[in-house]
């Protein structure tokens, strides 16, 4: 077939340097045609019947990730639509920029969406979501709240199970369970319920969930040095129960997890709400709920016969242990101002406090071994 | 086929470039008879290259907190269409990878509104009024179905209006939210009747969308009936025969029962393989392109095998993955008990700290294994399959077909994207 082209533009009697097939782009019509490399002219020249283009070399492309390995797929940036199909690959040193890349997007439109994007979400995150969280939480009725606290906690025993096969268990040892029901009784004598439990995991923390739910880890009461301690600790959380900060969260975590999804896709998108998860126990509350939460602790313990200042001893033994960096560990440790807390902690105790203790010392010794 | 075309000139024997006939104007045959061009399908590229490319772009992905994502798409895509030929021309794959993520950055811009405001809204509704967050799931997913068919529709759009041959453009018309509606009701009507009418859906939905499918200047009709794709359905029903009679004899304790049922379920998925290629087949051979129409004639029973050894070969790799990240795991977690007993509360956090590490890392292998090994050997062989078993019948038109205009589309498939509507690649 090639014997037909009449070879007329080229002045030379060179012979062709390849084959090939063009599809010009315009119609689906495949034509035989010849090139010749003019490096001297700077062009590639495509001959063949009724055809005659120059397509300058600088412009030649390479079509990426081609599956055949053989042939060359050719573009060019002056005609864009055009395709050259040779099978002669050795062509391609003839060419120095098959790989150069042409952006077909503008840079700034791509920047200012971006920047949209990233103002949407912030928005919605970081404004509208605790806005309307903060409304919400106060509407929530109590049954609800409680069912969405038990919905958080088996989500935070999943995340923090490390085998694979169940949730993360509680600890129910009776004798220790009936002392931190004596602890609850104490506290909170005519309060709303509350659900207490202890899960089997070294981490020194605690925390409260929505709908009465607090939950200490058995890592902080081993490390605890006095039933008091743990008491004050309890104390503390019930203030964050009582104002309602762990609904807030809750739900502004709800309205959140979906729009991080969205953006991080389904590849690192269940990476990511594990991740999550586990941030919901560090709940990090703002410095105005945890200042409001200790109050409230000081006035528990007192009312229960128990110095406020065990607050701050149980900051200060936590301290002596971890150092306060390990402030991962314990969103009441992590604080910035815990020196101060502690000061604040002992100047709420009055002078003359009349201590009673608060779990004998079997009790103690049974809540120290509610896991086992 | 002609030796002196000149795609076919100085390539090597094992011919894996193999285009045929490109130069040619048309071959005498007796099987479609004379004058017409039959452009034959095959697909080029080996399991090894995809295998690479699939590695790769994911471990790129996952090391960008999959911002990748757009490019490793597009890579894989350019690579399957470039694979496919017809009559030795292959396909192309002209998407951007840019123009995806400014689709991806436009549709999280609105979204992120809708789905955070909304999805706390059905938190509260559902705990508030149900206990329970079942409710919001469940209005949650029926507000994204309409949404999911509408960005299914809008991604063909896109993919269409960047996928050329022979230079030319293909095109989808606009019309997602009538698909959507079609779409809901179809599958209303389908559940409804219990399964009876799901060839009537699979017949419409498929006749909305060629019926709007562009080649060039010439569009694409889908024609036949829809009772026609009632042959499809022979094997599922033999297996809900079968399964009925499993469900007699396990009522009536006999030892027989598990035996019959373990046949119904084997026999029921071969029988949803069927449908899926049987459907194909019969659509495509009753679709035309002007004069231009398709003879397709894949096998069931291969595309069936290639599923079966395709993920089995895939769960096989992941389990062999599995078990050296399980031995370090029960070593570290070893380690962690230890050092607890010991007291040493600052190293247990440090293991710890690690153990979440190792966790992720394996998270993502397991992740990255599985895609790589389902390109090579579920995607890829059915791409193969299907490009082998197919055949274009020209007659003297191909050529005169004329390009369109390009669909700029701006949004490419960003609902698609961040909705997740899933597609194979
Ligand atoms: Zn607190």
């Amino acid at each position: 077939m090639s014997s037909i082209i009449p070879r007329v533009v080229r002045s030379g009697t060179l012979p062709p340097d390849a084959d090939a097939v063009l599809f010009d782009g315009r119609t689906a019509h495949a034509k035989s045609v010849q090139l010749w490399v003019n490096q001297n002219a700077g062009v590639l020249e495509i001959r063949g019947e009724g055809i005659d283009q120059n397509w300058p070399i600088a412009d030649i492309r390479l079509i990426p990730d081609q599956a055949g390995q053989k042939g060359l797929v050719l573009g060019c940036e002056a005609a864009p639509l055009a395709r050259l199909l040779s099978a002669n690959r050795n062509l391609m040193n003839q060419f120095p920029a098959l790989h150069k890349r042409r952006a077909n997007i503008s840079r700034w439109r791509l920047l200012r969406w971006a920047a949209g994007a990233v103002a949407s979400v912030a928005l919605i995150i970081l404004v509208l979501v605790p806005l309307m969280a903060n409304q919400l939480a106060g509407m929530i009725p109590a049954k609800g709240e409680h069912a969405l606290g038990q919905a958080t906690l088996e989500q935070i025993r999943t995340a923090l199970d490390e085998t694979g096969i169940a949730p993360l268990p509680f600890c129910e040892n009776e004798e220790g369970l009936a002392a931190l029901a004596k602890m609850e009784a104490r506290l909170s004598p005519q309060k709303d319920p509350l659900t207490v439990r202890v899960l089997d995991h070294d981490m020194v923390n605690a925390f409260a969930l929505p709908g009465g739910h607090i939950v200490f880890f058995r890592g902080l009461i081993e490390a605890a040095d006095t039933p008091e301690e743990v008491a004050a600790v309890f104390a503390h959380e019930m203030g964050h129960v009582v104002s309602r900060d762990p609904t807030r969260h809750a739900l502004r975590s709800a309205g959140s997890i979906g729009v991080l999804g969205l953006l991080f896709g389904d590849f690192a998108g269940g990476a990511l709400v594990l991740f999550l998860t586990e941030q919901l126990i560090e709940a990090r509350h703002s410095q105005q709920a945890e200042t409001d939460a200790d109050a409230f602790a000081y006035d528990v313990l007192s009312q229960a016969g128990v110095p406020p200042s065990a607050l701050g001893d149980m900051f200060d033994t936590f301290r002596t242990q971890f150092g306060d960096a390990d402030g991962v560990q314990a969103h009441f440790l992590s604080h910035p101002k815990l020196s101060a807390r502690i000061a604040d902690a002992r100047a709420a105790t009055p002078d003359g406090f009349e201590a009673q203790p608060i779990l004998t010392d079997v009790e103690w010794h049974a809540l120290q071994n509610i896991c086992d | 086929m002609t030796d002196d075309s000149p795609w076919t000139k100085g390539m090597g024997d094992d011919g894996d470039e193999g285009p045929k006939d490109l130069g040619a104007t048309f071959v005498e045959n007796t099987l479609y008879g004379p004058d017409l061009n039959v452009l034959d399908g095959e697909f080029i590229g080996d399991r090894g290259r995809v295998f690479g490319l699939a590695l790769k772009t994911g471990l790129l992905t996952v090391l960008t907190l999959g911002f990748y994502r757009f490019w490793m798409k597009t890579r894989l895509r350019r690579w399957y269409w470039s694979g496919v030929r017809v009559g030795g021309a292959p396909a192309e794959y002209t998407g951007d990878p840019l123009e995806k993520l400014l689709g991806f950055l436009i549709a999280v811009a609105f979204l992120a509104f809708y789905i955070g405001i909304v999805n706390l809204l059905l938190m509260f509704v559902s705990f508030s009024l149900f206990e329970g967050n079942f409710a919001a799931y469940a209005l949650s997913f029926a507000g994204v179905v309409p949404l999911w068919f509408y960005a299914r529709y809008r991604a063909r759009r896109y993919v269409l209006a960047r996928t050329r041959w022979r230079g030319i453009r293909f095109g989808l018309e606009p019309g997602a939210w009538g698909y959507a509606w079609r779409a809901l009701v179809h599958w209303a009507v389908t559940i409804l009747t219990g399964g009876l009418l799901w060839p009537r859906m699979t017949f419409w939905l498929e006749k909305y969308r060629t019926d709007r499918t562009w080649y060039g200047d010439v569009r694409l009709e889908q024609e036949g009936k829809w009772t026609m794709l009632y042959t499809a359905t022979k094997h599922v029903f033999l297996a809900a025969v079968v399964a009925g009679i499993a469900a007699l004899l396990l009522w009536a304790d006999n030892i027989w029962g598990i035996s019959v049922a373990l046949v119904a379920v084997i026999w029921g998925g071969f029988g949803l393989a069927y449908y899926k290629v049987k459907t194909w087949e019969l659509l495509t051979n009753a679709k035309r392109a002007g004069g231009i129409v398709f003879h397709a004639r894949p096998k069931p029973l291969r595309v069936f095998w290639i599923y079966v050894l395709g993920y089995g070969l895939s769960s096989f790799v992941v389990t062999i993955f599995l078990v050296p990240i399980g031995f370090m795991l029960l070593a570290l977690m070893g380690g962690v008990e230890a050092l607890a007993s010991g007291g040493a509360a600052n190293l247990t956090s440090l293991s710890s700290w690690a153990l979440t590490a190792v966790s992720i890392g394996s998270y993502f292998a397991i992740f990255l294994a599985w895609g790589a090994v389902a390109h090579a050997f579920v995607t890829m062989p059915l791409w193969r399959h299907y490009s082998e078993t197919l055949t274009v019948i020209d007659p003297q038109a191909l050529h005169l077909v004329q390009q369109r205009g390009r669909d700029s589309f701006e949004e490419a498939e960003g609902f698609a994207e961040a909705l997740d509507v899933g597609a194979a690649i």
